[in-house]
């Protein structure tokens, strides 16, 4: 009988995926660098940030979720809607800001990945970027989709190396629960960089969007939710044991030279407890899957929302004259992305870390609209947020307007906090 | 000529001269063919409703609004609820251009002055729109000018313009909201399905069931045949049940037979539960087939004559029989117990006399698949004959169904390569 076959099964692949594909994504060239450096620099004392960072992931995920569902409808569809053109024009231009500077991270990613390979960038960023292209304008992209989502797994890796380097479990432990602030400018930009890596703003509208098309009843909305909670404890979960594993061998055995200009061959090293003499093979593979996969995403999601929110024609099925703004932007990102990479002796370690600090600086004022969206009954219905979302949501928009000021404070001649 | 971003936010003037508010909105009653603005909203410390008749002129130059009355008298004046807001319900919305067959989005809404009234007959859903609401509409004129360039203007005209606002209004029963779309979703429902369908395609899941919600059941029908397996399912599983059974009920078998394989099985029997009895059966029996075998790709609607008729007689059943375009490739002969004996062709019949039995013209070594039948060998068998369709027979050579050449196709061709086919427009 096809009816008994499918019936559960079918339930939960309609419902999950989204929630778990933008996690994967998550741990592209930006989360790589960010939890590495973050081990590296600063060993388990950013731990507790990220614990926290979780729950924020968790809540914000699930708000844009639940709004796919109950709306039927993209973040960006619901920003113009809310908020008119002007609103929408300030978000948009946020938005591609933010996602350039991610397209920037994805194609350094894959230079540094394939560095270790010893190709050097000029060769493979072109190649990727074209690559990339074709991918998605053939629409081939689905299949490639799931190669790259399975090249994901190779980060459970650093589970096994975080367990094999037996780091000290009480100090884990108790840096994972009690906070340690370490009043330095670099502290307070890594902090920003991990947040924007982890709730990363592009990600709002992918994950909502992809929802949304799905057509989920509200009924199965606790699938939904299932699916991002999950999602979201996965990747942290390997997150975790990035910082871990770096912390346990590379923290206290660098300069501080060294450590303002990692390379990632560097953070390689972190995986030499459970892979031995392919850790710089095996975290090459990982960075490069990731980072294409994203490098991939990201342009194609962006195009789609801003198309989406000023009504202009989209979709790869299109001809380029026929729809030339969605044409336009994803050309533009992976031109922008892979001009940036080429620039020659740029260190692309810090490149990565920046672009993420510049998607945390952003993403408060995209947790903004999406607060008001989801609070606004005649677009939610008995959906609206709860008082723990809003509390968490509105929290981390304060932690990172704080920590923007204090990187801004940090940077006047003299003050406590420069040098 | 007037725009709606033109007049939110102007300054309204009482006939005493005294400042009332801000514009907020205008009120419009939806008439054919275009909808003529009953008011403003206008918000001060609460919100304010003035009737259009209220008002004397409006000053582009100085966006002031003036009134023939004085506050006072306004000030208990409540919107009539079945006026559609403009700013609220339509402006930043998407909205379908039948005329275009695309779904765009409102920039800005177009006013017309006739014979004292002001009617709404366009929407903006060009760049100029949005330039305008930045407020730099002028400057980028100019600016396009210098380049020896004009910026030209994108108007859609209202008769042509079928809104889909989808966002459920909380403060109305659901009852009077569908009253209200249902009027003005007549538009759309006079497209041809196939357009419909590329339209409904382009929306998200709750917009596509309010343009359902305007289709009648036949025309619902032929839609989600022209649309992917994928949105067949998002459509039918956003829809109130009963409705949903009575729209399958209008669909071939095998289609829905496809449909209720990706629901959920509890939604499966309900909705099967619903659906008229033979309707029902059919599918039933067609959801017992493994899902790429000749069972799974067949439709149980054939056409199947007695052996015993005359040509004549075989005519006038078809013409009782009604049968779909897809069913009459090939009139099928059948014994009283549905044994297959023979096939014809609508020429064997037309060119043959009236009064000859139809067993005589038919031929009998008709070319048959089991139903367990791979969909390969299914279509290399069409392949091989130069088939249009090939029926379906059990082990005693009864008829079971049809497999038509373009399921056949649709279920052999690779997925990568369906999806380079050109997209028809």
């Amino acid at each position: 009988m096809r009816l008994r076959r499918f019936r559960r099964l079918f339930l939960l692949l309609a419902v999950v995926g989204p929630g778990l594909i933008t996690s994967n994504a998550d741990n592209d060239a930006g989360g790589i660098a960010t939890y590495s450096q973050a081990g590296a620099q600063f060993g388990y004392k950013m731990l507790w940030l990220l614990v926290g960072v979780t729950i924020s992931l968790a809540v914000v995920n699930e708000m844009g979720a639940r709004m796919g569902v109950v709306t039927g409808k993209g973040l960006a569809d619901l920003i113009r809607e809310r908020f008119g053109v002007r609103g929408t024009t300030f978000a948009m231009l946020l938005l591609l800001f933010a996602n350039a500077f991610t397209t920037v991270a994805e194609f350094a990613g894959i230079a540094a990945g394939m560095e270790l390979f010893g190709v050097p960038r000029f060769a493979s960023v072109p190649v990727a970027a074209i690559l990339i292209f074709l991918l998605v304008v053939r629409g081939s992209y689905p299949v490639v989709e799931k190669v790259l989502l399975s090249i994901g797994l190779v980060y459970v890796t650093y589970i096994v190396s975080g367990f094999l380097v037996h780091p000290p479990w009480n100090e884990v432990l108790r840096s994972s629960l009690v906070p340690q602030i370490v009043p330095q400018r670099d502290y307070f930009l890594l902090a920003i960089a991990l947040i924007g890596t982890t709730v990363t703003p592009w990600m709002q509208f992918y994950l909502q969007a992809a929802v949304a098309d799905k057509g989920i009843p509200n009924e199965n909305l606790a699938y939904s939710r299932a699916d991002v909670l999950v999602g979201a404890l996965v990747t942290d979960v390997i997150a975790f044991f990035i910082i871990v594993a770096t912390a346990a061998t590379l923290h206290g055995h660098l300069s501080s030279d060294q450590l303002a200009n990692m390379q990632a061959g560097d953070f390689a090293r972190a995986l030499a407890p459970a892979a031995g003499r392919f850790a710089t093979t095996l975290f090459a593979i990982g960075l490069v899957g990731a980072s294409f996969l994203a490098g991939s995403v990201v342009p194609l999601s962006t195009a789609y929302a801003v198309t989406e929110a000023f009504g202009w024609e989209r979709g790869v099925g299109h001809r380029f004259a026929e729809a030339p703004a969605f044409f336009g932007i994803f050309t533009g990102l992976i031109v922008i992305g892979a001009l940036a990479t080429l620039t020659p002796d740029l260190p692309l370690v810090s490149m990565i870390l920046l672009s993420q600090d510049a998607n945390g600086i952003i993403l408060p004022a995209i947790l903004v609209f999406m607060l008001v969206l989801l609070n606004d009954r005649r677009i939610m219905g008995r959906y609206v947020n709860g008082r723990f979302a809003n509390a968490i949501a509105g929290f981390t928009v304060a932690v990172l307007m704080v920590l923007t000021m204090l990187i801004v404070l940090s940077s006047i001649p003299g003050s406590p906090l420069s040098g | 000529m007037l725009f709606l971003t033109e007049i939110l936010g102007a300054e309204v003037i009482d006939v005493r001269q005294r400042r009332t508010g801000a514009v907020r909105d205008l009120t419009v009653h939806v008439q054919e063919p275009y909808p003529i603005v009953t008011g403003l909203v206008v918000s001060r410390r609460r919100e304010l409703a003035i009737p259009w008749s209220e008002v004397r002129t409006f000053a582009a130059v100085t966006r002031e609004v003036a009134l023939r009355s004085s506050r006072e008298e306004i000030e208990s004046r409540r919107a009539d609820p079945d006026d559609i807001w403009l700013a609220r319900d339509v402006l930043d919305k998407q909205v379908v251009d039948t005329d275009g067959r695309r779904v765009v989005r409102v920039n800005d809404l177009q006013l017309v002055e006739s014979g004292g009234r002001l009617l709404l007959v366009g929407a903006d859903i060009g760049v100029r729109g949005i330039l305008r609401r930045l407020g730099v509409e002028g400057f980028a004129k100019r600016l396009a000018r210098l380049f020896g360039r004009d910026l030209p203007m994108a108007l859609v005209s209202w008769e042509v313009v079928d809104p889909l606002n989808s966002v459920p209004d909380r403060q109305k029963p659901a009852s009077d909201d569908a009253v209200r779309l249902r009027i003005s979703g007549r538009r759309i429902a006079r497209l041809h399905p196939a357009d419909i369908a590329d339209i409904v395609e382009e929306l998200g899941a709750k917009e596509r069931k309010t343009v359902f919600d305007t289709l009648t059941e036949e025309v619902a029908a032929d839609t989600l045949e022209e649309m992917e397996l994928e949105d067949q399912v998002s459509v039918i599983e956003h829809m109130d049940a009963r409705r949903a059974s009575e729209i399958l009920d209008d669909m071939p078998p095998d289609e829905v037979a496809d449909i209720l394989t990706e629901l959920p099985e509890d939604v499966a029997q309900q909705l099967l539960g619903l659906m008229k009895k033979a309707e029902a059966e059919d599918v039933k029996e067609l959801l017992a087939y493994e899902e790429d075998t000749a069972g799974g790709l067949m439709t149980t609607e054939y056409v199947a004559v007695s052996e015993n008729l005359t040509a004549q007689e075989c005519i006038d059943e078809l013409r009782r029989l009604e049968p779909d375009a897809e069913s009459v490739y090939y009139v099928f002969v059948v014994d009283g117990d549905e044994h297959l004996k023979g096939v014809l062709s609508l020429r064997d019949l037309i060119v043959a006399r009236p009064d000859q039995p139809i067993s005589s013209i038919m031929i009998r070594d008709v070319i048959a698949v089991h139903p367990d039948d791979d969909a390969k060998e299914v279509a290399a068998v069409l392949s091989k004959y130069n088939l249009l369709a090939v029926p379906v027979v059990d082990d005693e050579f009864r008829i079971q169904g049809l497999v038509t050449v373009d399921d056949a196709l649709d279920a052999v061709l690779p997925e990568s390569v369906k999806r380079k086919l050109p997209r028809a427009h």
